[in-house]
């Protein structure tokens, strides 16, 4: 067959193949703007869906023929039933105390130890990384009940009795009737969540040391050899020289931290009772309307729906704000901290 | 008081390991109390009958009962069981091509890049369990109401009309509709890897793409031989990542079941159940993980 290109011009199959090139660019854009904005959509819904529903009354929800614009507005009954039923303030005060100061433990005893690893060879690292990428894999599940068990009487097997016997024989020196009879339990206070962090084992603190361990490991060895021929000691180094210059690790760390903290409510629905944090206030929120004010929320019956998805908003707020403030930051810093390795 | 340590230690290497070990020290600690010593009573746990009395836990030796429980008498356990392991083999693929695409066009310069970015970290910051399912809990029926089309709300798409309409065989439409369905979940579960992948993107040098320009490669054949080839190892972080959030976050059916058990005061039963199911994930996650390193990280580190 005869090439049907072979008598134009060569100006003239240039620009043809400019014009291709700009077509497809075009529609290129257009396929990635359509792509974008639908997978968006499934990512905004859910938040317009609550905003929009926590600012309607229950009987505007449940009319049939409403879109997305309410008929009619019960913002304030919505909201405060819905503090009301979390606790509010109480919870977010609690959520400060519990979740919030085991987030900061755990991004600065991560630091520490990430930092060991990335810039000390000791005996056995090899068997510890792999013991690290372990308790990644480890579900929170498994050790939940034993750590139940050995916080409400703080016998870590042979650890925790060990002490026991101390405070009981320091106790008996004295003749102290009531320090023998001392039986630590932490159940129910912060110390259920704040120990681990504060050793590096806390909630996700293997994903928070490799982190760790990356950025350390890519940072400039040179400045911090120069401490040590100064004679600075290891700690001195890592506090004046290492932390310094790495704030976008620790911005990272920080926000999966409390991230994850914030939204847990395994940990805490487990080892507390009372004081609960937001997230497990989020849990008992359906219960307790039920019996205040016998308003359902199941998918049959679904007018406390107003109510929840008040209660919902309430509970992301604090999260967005955060985010907001970081969040150019943050998404920054991901690029910097150089997780890929 | 360094500099008389210096002298004292045979090197500074050796001095450094001895700080290094001082570093991690915290850790090693923490790992026994809170790791390793509950590990070891939950396995203990899974092997006896246990009873909850005042002073602490009253433990009885049943040998393999528990496990017999659950995997012969229990039906539901095994329901379980399947229910999750279905539930990954859908999201595991869909997840990682979805953030990976998502990624991609993410990475590249257009107008509201900065825009997109954020709104697709969002996930990060508010995917909780409790919200999304009371998100679910009543727009499966107002989907359509609230304006969705029909196809998308989740419920809407069965597998018969797959079958009957498309002439499909019944896996791969319950694969379709599972995936269908679940639609909201799976976006939401894509924030970090985007931002993972995103991070492993900028790290390709820019020099491969002008070369690949220079010697008239298409985009397909850049994706294919500089950019896939650039990030298996990320993948494979990003899988592993993915694959130990499906089995261990808190909406995984095993999980909800098991943490309601262990909330009600059974310690038993629960033990032998996850940690059947952690072996069970165990496997599942080296034998894919062996599978990617044989045949795509090998293939291009050589």
């Amino acid at each position: 067959m005869k090439n049907p290109l072979k008598n134009i011009s060569e100006a003239d199959r240039l620009r043809a193949l400019r014009y291709a090139k700009v077509g497809t660019g075009v529609a290129y854009s257009l396929i990635r703007y359509a792509l974008l904005i639908s997978i968006g959509f499934l990512i905004i819904y859910p938040l317009l869906y609550m905003i929009v529903t926590s600012i309607m009354s229950t009987t505007a929800f449940n009319n049939s023929t409403r879109v997305w614009i309410p008929t009619e507005i019960g913002m304030k009954d919505n909201f405060s039933k819905a503090i009301e039923a979390l606790g509010f303030v109480k919870s977010f005060l609690n959520t400060i105390k519990l979740e919030v100061v085991s987030a900061l433990l755990e991004v600065v005893t991560c630091a520490v130890i990430g930092y060991g690893f990335a810039r000390f060879d000791f005996k056995g690292k090899k068997i510890f990384t792999g013991i690290l990428f372990l308790t990644i894999l480890v579900p929170d599940m498994m050790v939940l009940i034993p750590r139940m068990v050995n916080y409400s009487n703080l016998d870590f097997m042979f650890i925790g009795k060990g002490i026991e016997s101390l405070v009981a024989w320091i106790g008996g020196l004295f003749g102290a009737e009531w320090i023998i009879n001392i039986t630590p339990n932490i159940v129910n206070t912060g110390w259920t969540l704040w120990l681990p962090s504060l050793f590096g084992v806390g909630l996700r603190s293997g994903v928070l040391i490799y982190i760790y361990i990356q950025f350390f490991s890519g940072l400039p060895r040179e400045l911090e050899e120069a401490a040590w021929v100064d004679g600075a000691g290891p700690f001195k180094t890592f506090l004046k020289i290492a932390v310094p210059s790495s704030s976008v690790v620790f911005i990272t760390v920080l926000v999966f931290s409390l991230i994850w903290h914030w939204n847990d409510s395994l940990l805490s629905g487990m080892y507390l009772t009372s004081d609960l944090p937001l997230a497990s206030g989020l849990n008992t929120v359906v219960p307790y309307m039920v019996q205040k004010w016998g308003i359902y929320f199941t998918a049959n019956t679904p007018q406390g729906a107003s109510i929840v998805m008040a209660a919902c908003l309430l509970f992301i707020t604090p999260m967005l704000i955060f985010y907001m403030f970081i969040q150019r930051g943050f998404i920054e810093s991901i690029d910097r901290v150089g997780i890929t390795g | 008081m360094s500099k008389s340590k210096l002298k004292k230690a045979r090197g500074i290497e050796e001095l450094k390991s001895r700080y290094g070990f001082f570093f991690v020290l915290p850790w090693i600690i923490g790992l026994i109390m809170f790791f390793f010593i509950p590990i070891i009573q939950s396995i203990i746990y899974s092997f006896c009958s246990v009873v909850v009395t005042s002073d602490g836990v009253k433990t009885t030796w049943v040998g393999l009962e528990n496990y017999k429980e659950i995997l012969k008498v229990d039906p539901k356990y095994t329901t379980w069981l399947t229910e999750s392991i279905t539930s990954f083999a859908y999201s595991l693929p869909i997840i990682l091509v979805l953030s990976l695409i998502l990624a991609i066009m993410l990475n590249q310069n257009f107008r509201g890049r900065v825009f997109f970015r954020a709104l697709y970290f969002l996930p990060v910051i508010i995917a909780t369990g409790k919200v999304m399912s009371y998100v679910f809990t009543t727009t499966d029926e107002n989907l359509v109401e609230m304006g969705v089309s029909a196809g998308m709300a989740s419920g809407m798409i069965k597998v018969e009309d797959l079958t009957s309409a498309l002439n499909m065989g019944t896996e791969v439409a319950t694969f379709i509709s599972n995936a269908i369905n679940n639609i909201f979940n799976l976006v939401w579960s894509c924030g970090i890897q985007i931002v993972l992948f995103l991070a492993g993107l900028q790290s390709i040098p820019s020099t491969l793409y002008e070369a690949s320009k220079v010697e008239g490669a298409t985009k397909w054949e850049e994706f294919w031989f500089i950019t896939f080839p650039m990030l298996s190892r990320i993948t494979l972080l990003v899988g592993i990542f993915t694959m130990v959030e499906l089995f261990i976050n808190e909406r995984a059916p095993m999980i909800e079941q098991v943490y309601g058990k262990m909330r009600g005061g059974q310690y038993d039963i629960p033990s032998a159940m996850i940690w059947f199911y952690f072996i069970a994930a165990c496997a599942i996650m080296g034998i894919l993980i062996l599978l990617f390193y044989k045949f795509i990280l090998k293939r291009y580190e050589a």
